[in-house]
């Protein structure tokens, strides 16, 4: 059964990949989503190069927020244009690897607009960072699981709902308060190199671990919620 | 659905009749397992129906197809998530269709009749004992549906079952076996399909 | 539904707040730094007790529900969700209030208040997620998303510890606490305790009556919930230089607006549903 789970799990992920590449209309509208997000936000916050490592954590994770809703919101739209999530519930396959393959194939889509994303906001805001930039690699990777693989199983909950792409934000954004809380802190705290990020980290790994054991018993439930 | 209780025979053809609202569509979905009843349960060839997925073969309005992908390509996955790897069943469902495993075109370019064709293919491809197929003949030029009204003929006759949800009865009146007939989600009237008059 | 037990726990509710009041507002011992300002206290927690417990029954519902699929259970959670979202209502109210006298400004991100925060819009997000999915699979999604919710709140209670906080510290459990103002604040978290059973049992009773007509009216309740929240605005009349008892007067108005509206608005829904069932039997 687990390994089933798992190879289903890379049959969905290719599958998404291959469509993303079919396609690249969501990668390259979102892309450019997140150079105008990253665009504003330098306009409007114009920081001095000591207050922008204050700063620049905050910044950069609101910026990042708002583009993975954006790309969530849509994570479901092709299985739902023509049906096909109906199918997938009448075939033997088991509904968590779909879930999975779905959240894996979100990240890698986020985890490419974080790489177009955090070299603009150190361009624009002549960012160096005082801590050592691995734990920065650590924070992004944790923090980007934990948002997407909420948001995800939050988009599919949305599909029975009246005003989906409301709903997505409106639901993910509270769970995910004490999450960003801590990239935020995390973020700052090596930037600034005032203190240790290592508790955040271990913090938003306890998160991760919840809140996927959580979404992957729960998916099948909400899936079928008919 | 008010309190139906339906029993089904192996190999036989069934239409589901019944007017706009009737629950044909419903009653389908909960055989297939995408509709949970509120009370009760159903069993195919004695196993629950969530567990007997591999032997339902299902098809809808909607064509349950990636725009994106061409033929091949959308049975490939779908035949991942039903354990077959080989290529074989899925080219034969396709022939038998009257498609061509070979065409490259995207499902979006497709005709609303050819797109019928690859969800019925969908449909069969893993050789399911028991079919539900929800207007197949909707959209669809006349010697269309006549050649899947025959392809269904077909299929029985190798003993598979059938339930099929249509408003076209006429098509079916000389291949189906019994109709049942649904009014406010209830069960009315069933008999043999010779009796009704087109 | 208006049932004898329901009348006497009525009584026995008022009869608990009668005193418990009474005793916050005179018989209490003045406190040193705050003066009568720290009065406040014998309301905002009894509130914030009463609002999480209704928020672990939310929880506990959703689980069985999950389980078993009863409709009683899938009643008792959006009650649990609802009610508690009002109590919380008056916590987050009541302590800028509070906090305005006694550190000079309404609010601090400090962890006891952020979560408060969150558990509120959390469970506003519960509401609106009943009120905007389709018949049929509300019930589902509401019960796993407070599943979400639960597991969020000790998340959030552990970074508590990580962050300082100017919060009034945990007094109830050590000597820090009077006495007699601990008894008095036992009086009064058993006298909110039986408001918040009062008004939880009436709004479940409107839940089961909705359910068997199948009314999806009783959607519309949660907006009645926001319009609850209206008298924060007279928040941004709170100067910062009262007299001390003014912020206790301050704080009690706007407390007892919120638990009176709420309860003005269940008895317009109630209305309606009576109507509505009347006009199916007949």
């Amino acid at each position: 059964m687990n390994h089933s789970i798992a190879r289903l799990t890379w049959v969905n992920v290719r599958k998404d990949l291959r469509l993303e590449w079919r396609s690249r209309d969501v990668l390259n509208s979102m892309l450019f989503f997140a150079l105008l997000v990253v665009v504003i936000f330098s306009f409007a916050f114009d920081p001095s190069v000591e207050e922008s490592r204050r700063m620049a954590g905050g910044l950069f994770w609101t910026a990042f927020l708002f583009s993975t809703v954006m790309a969530l919101n849509q994570s479901w739209a092709r299985e739902l244009r023509n049906g096909v999530l109906d199918a997938y519930r009448v075939s033997p396959s088991p509904s968590e690897a779909l879930f999975l393959g779905k959240v894996i194939g979100n990240f890698l889509l986020v985890l490419l607009l974080e790489c177009l994303m955090a070299p603009l906001f150190v361009i624009f805001y002549n960012l160096s960072s005082v801590g050592p930039v691995w734990q920065l690699g650590v924070v992004f990777l944790l923090g980007t699981w934990a948002l997407v693989v909420n948001g995800t199983f939050f988009a599919a909950m949305s599909i029975r709902t009246r005003n989906r792409e409301l709903m997505l934000p409106l639901l993910l954004l509270p769970i995910s308060i004490p999450a960003v809380a801590s990239m935020v802190l995390a973020t700052t705290n090596v930037l600034t190199g005032e203190s240790s990020p290592v508790l955040q980290m271990k913090f938003l790994a306890v998160y991760c671990v919840v809140f996927t054991t959580a979404c992957f018993l729960l998916f099948d439930t909400v899936l079928n919620a008919e | 659905m008010r309190g139906l209780s339906l029993e089904l025979e192996q190999g036989r053809f069934y239409v589901l009749r019944g007017e706009n609202g009737a629950g044909k569509s419903t009653l389908l979905r909960m055989i297939a397992g995408l509709n949970e009843p509120t009370e009760g349960h159903i069993f195919i060839y004695g196993i629950k129906n969530k567990e007997a997925l591999e032997h339902i073969g299902y098809m809808a309005h909607a064509p349950l197809l990636y725009e994106e992908f061409s033929a091949m390509e959308n049975l490939r996955f779908f035949a991942q998530l039903y354990g077959i790897s080989s290529d074989q069943p899925l080219i034969q469902a396709l022939e038998r269709v009257g498609l061509d495993p070979k065409l490259e075109r995207r499902v979006g370019q497709y005709s609303q009749g050819m797109r019928q064709r690859l969800s019925l293919a969908r449909a069969i491809f893993h050789s399911p004992r028991l079919l539900l197929l929800d207007e197949p003949f909707s959209n669809v030029d006349p010697d269309s549906a006549a050649a899947i009204a025959k392809l269904l003929a077909g299929m029985r006759d190798e003993g598979k079952t059938i339930v099929l949800v249509t408003h076209q009865i006429g098509l079916l009146s000389s291949v189906a076996d019994e109709y049942i007939l649904l009014s406010h989600g209830q069960l009315v009237e069933r008999g043999a399909m010779q009796r009704v008059t087109a | 539904m208006k049932s004898k037990l329901f009348f006497l726990w009525s009584l026995i509710t008022v009869g608990l707040l009668a005193y418990a009041v009474y005793e916050a507002a005179f018989v209490a011992p003045m406190e040193a730094t705050m003066f009568d300002a720290q009065r406040i206290f014998y309301y905002h927690v009894p509130a914030a007790a009463t609002a999480f417990s209704l928020f672990i029954v939310n929880c506990i519902a959703s689980i069985i529900y999950l389980a078993t699929r009863s409709q009683w259970a899938d009643a008792l959670a959006v009650t649990g969700a609802e009610v508690g979202v009002v109590f919380c209502g008056v916590v987050l109210i009541t302590g800028p209030i509070w906090a305005r006298y006694a550190w000079g400004t309404f609010w601090v991100w400090d962890a006891r208040l952020t979560t408060t925060l969150l558990l509120w819009l959390l469970y506003v997000s519960y509401l609106i997620l009943r009120r905007s999915s389709e018949a049929g699979s509300t019930s589902v999604l509401a019960a796993s998303l407070a599943i979400f919710a639960s597991l969020d709140i000790p998340i959030v209670y552990m970074s508590n510890r990580w962050f300082r906080t100017n919060h009034p510290q945990p007094v109830i459990f050590n000597d820090g606490l009077d006495p007699k103002m601990k008894l008095i604040l036992m009086w009064n978290v058993f006298a909110f305790m039986a408001l918040g059973i009062l008004i939880a049992w009436f709004r479940y009773d409107l839940e089961r009556l909705a359910q068997s007509i199948n009314a999806a009216h009783i959607r519309k309740a949660a907006r009645g919930g926001f319009a609850a929240l209206l008298p924060g605005m007279f928040l941004f009349q709170v100067s910062g230089h009262w007299p001390p008892i003014r912020y206790f007067h301050a704080g009690a108005i706007a407390a007892w607006a919120i638990y009176l509206g709420y309860i003005l608005i269940l008895f317009r829904k109630f209305a309606g549903l009576k109507k509505e069932e009347a006009e199916l039997r007949g």
